[in-house]
């Protein structure tokens, strides 16, 4: 699983290089292009995705986390 | 419980039913059978007595050379009734002795056909659904999709097929559309693929409704194959979606989104009970955002899978419980299918769901000829199909009712409660609480209507 997700939460409008600098991950430990997206932004709540060893560095340690990032492929048609 | 119950009666009357001399009927042969409630609809049924081929053989033995007699004074008759279930095991210790013409009863149970499966031809095309749907009775009361926005998050849509299909002009929503990081292309304008199947099939019974075009499978971020998307990549399309639907005024909010996917395999998932796991659990970042976004406003249609035991998909790798993670939201419906003649397809998964037991919800219809994209010759098919259809219908009502009117939790409430029950107690595993049923949807929204009136 070479990618995981977490969840932090920060304040609304929170940029991902806000989130970074809080959770203490570099960048090479970011999908940077994946960004950071607001899962509740009212409540705060937002995902990055990360390695997962950063995953499991930060999980428990200022995020929620490591979650799966498992493929999802479309039902059909039926093979 | 549903019996056949096995009686000699007189020569006469065994001739009767073996049609020598006169029609009998059930009642002729078993009426007041005591706890029976027989089935006078079934014709009795004469049946031969197995006997010994060779003489001094044991008349009471099948594991040998054997003649069959109708004669009336040895043949059988058998009739069908129903027994109580709580009262069974007594009914049928006691009847052989309080009726003497009483030989035995047996169970009767329920035979199957064989289901449609992957592979075999279309059942039925997309004309029938939109018969099966009622399209021209929802176009009568308004109920078209216009204004609707109805997401697909898929392989992206070729809106110029999906027209050249249904003979008339599709609406993409390109303002609202959405594309993943790394996916280059415009909305509408994307390969003919699984995701123009879903868009065509939205549009049987909401022919006017605003396609928007997330192509969430279309990803190759790091992590997936070529062939698919990332759980991440439909979180970060769920966050786009949260922006359209707030940006729309309260009074007037919808949004459809279906979702004809999900995850074969426990493979890429962290093990249940594990605070990460997706499956089961209904705090991964996906399953909260899935939740939060229905509560907002949006009607979410997830496909339930094509694992059924009858004929699974090859990818199937749950051992069990196979409709996971989103797909078995409390929050969504969760959308299994049958084929135009009403029967479930023997693909479609089946119940119960790993975040909701009652999984799947509803069944559609599927394998039926309809885009094309796959070739013509080739059905829409697999619950990929029938939950677009489902959205479809979803979207048609909300073309007068939107959420502030009627909201996404009343609406699931509504659709499991006016669907065409397919079972003896109400709902079952293989078809929810049954098949979509419009004359029951439009019934009671014009009930509810009189009440807000």
């Amino acid at each position: 699983m070479a990618r995981v997700l977490i969840t932090v939460r920060l304040p609304e409008g929170a940029s991902l290089e806000s989130a970074m600098s809080a959770l203490g991950l570099e960048e090479d430990e970011v999908d940077t292009g994946y960004g950071l997206v607001p899962v509740d932004p009212g409540g705060g709540l937002y995902a990055l995705r990360v390695s997962e060893s950063a995953g499991r560095r930060v999980g428990g340690d200022g995020a929620a986390g490591p979650h799966a990032d498992p493929p999802i492929e479309p039902f059909g048609p039926p093979r | 419980m549903r019996v056949l119950i096995q009686l000699r009666p007189s020569p006469d009357l065994v001739a009767a039913v073996a049609g020598r001399t006169a029609t009998a009927t059930a009642a002729d042969v078993a009426d007041g059978l005591p706890g029976v409630v027989l089935d006078r609809s079934y014709g009795p049924v004469a049946v031969p007595r197995p006997m010994p081929a060779v003489p001094g053989g044991d008349p009471l033995s099948l594991n040998q050379p054997l003649a069959f007699s109708m004669a009336p004074h040895e043949a059988s008759v058998v009739v069908r009734g129903e027994i109580g279930d709580d009262e069974i095991s007594t009914r049928v210790s006691l009847l052989p002795a309080t009726r003497r013409d009483v030989v035995a009863v047996y169970a009767d149970p329920v035979i199957e056909s064989t289901p449609t499966c992957g592979g075999d031809g279309p059942v039925g095309d997309w004309h029938d659904v939109e018969r099966l749907l009622r399209v021209t009775d929802l176009a009568a009361e308004g109920l078209d999709g216009s204004g609707v926005p109805l997401a697909i998050t898929d392989t992206g849509i070729n809106a110029g097929h999906v027209s050249a299909a249904l003979g008339r002009a599709v609406t993409v929503d390109r303002e609202r559309s959405w594309n993943p990081a790394g996916v280059s292309g415009r909305a509408g304008e994307f390969a003919v693929d699984h995701g123009t199947m879903c868009a065509f099939d939205t549009l049987v019974a909401a022919p006017k409704a605003s396609l928007v075009d997330l192509p969430v499978l279309l990803s190759r971020r790091s992590g997936g194959t070529t062939m698919d998307g990332l759980l991440s990549d439909a979180l970060a399309a769920y966050a786009h979606l949260r922006t359209v639907l707030e940006a729309q005024p309260a009074a007037s909010r919808s949004l459809v989104i279906s979702n004809s996917w999900g995850s074969f395999s426990p493979r890429w998932d962290f093990p249940p009970g594990h605070p990460g796991n997706y499956s089961d659990n209904p705090a991964h970042p996906f399953n909260l955002i899935v939740g939060s976004l229905a509560e907002a406003g949006a009607d979410i249609l997830f496909a339930a899978g094509n694992c059924g035991r009858q004929c699974p998909d090859s990818r199937c790798a749950y051992p069990d419980r196979s409709i996971v993670g989103a797909n078995s939201h409390p929050r969504v419906l969760s959308i299994g299918g049958v084929d135009t003649k009403g029967e479930r397809v023997g693909y479609s998964s089946q119940g119960p769901g790993r975040l909701a037991p009652r999984k799947p919800d509803l069944c559609s219809y599927t394998h039926f000829a309809g885009s094309g994209a796959f070739g013509a010759d080739e059905p829409d098919s697999g619950t990929s199909a029938a939950c677009p259809v489902a959205a479809g219908l979803v979207a048609a009502v909300r073309t007068r009712w939107p959420s502030a009117a009627l909201s996404p939790a009343q609406l699931r409430t509504l659709l499991r409660r006016t669907a065409d029950d397919r079972s003896d107690v109400g709902y079952d595993y293989d078809y929810g609480y049954g098949v979509v049923d419009v004359a029951g949807i439009l019934a009671a929204l014009r009930r509810r209507a009189a009440r807000a009136a």
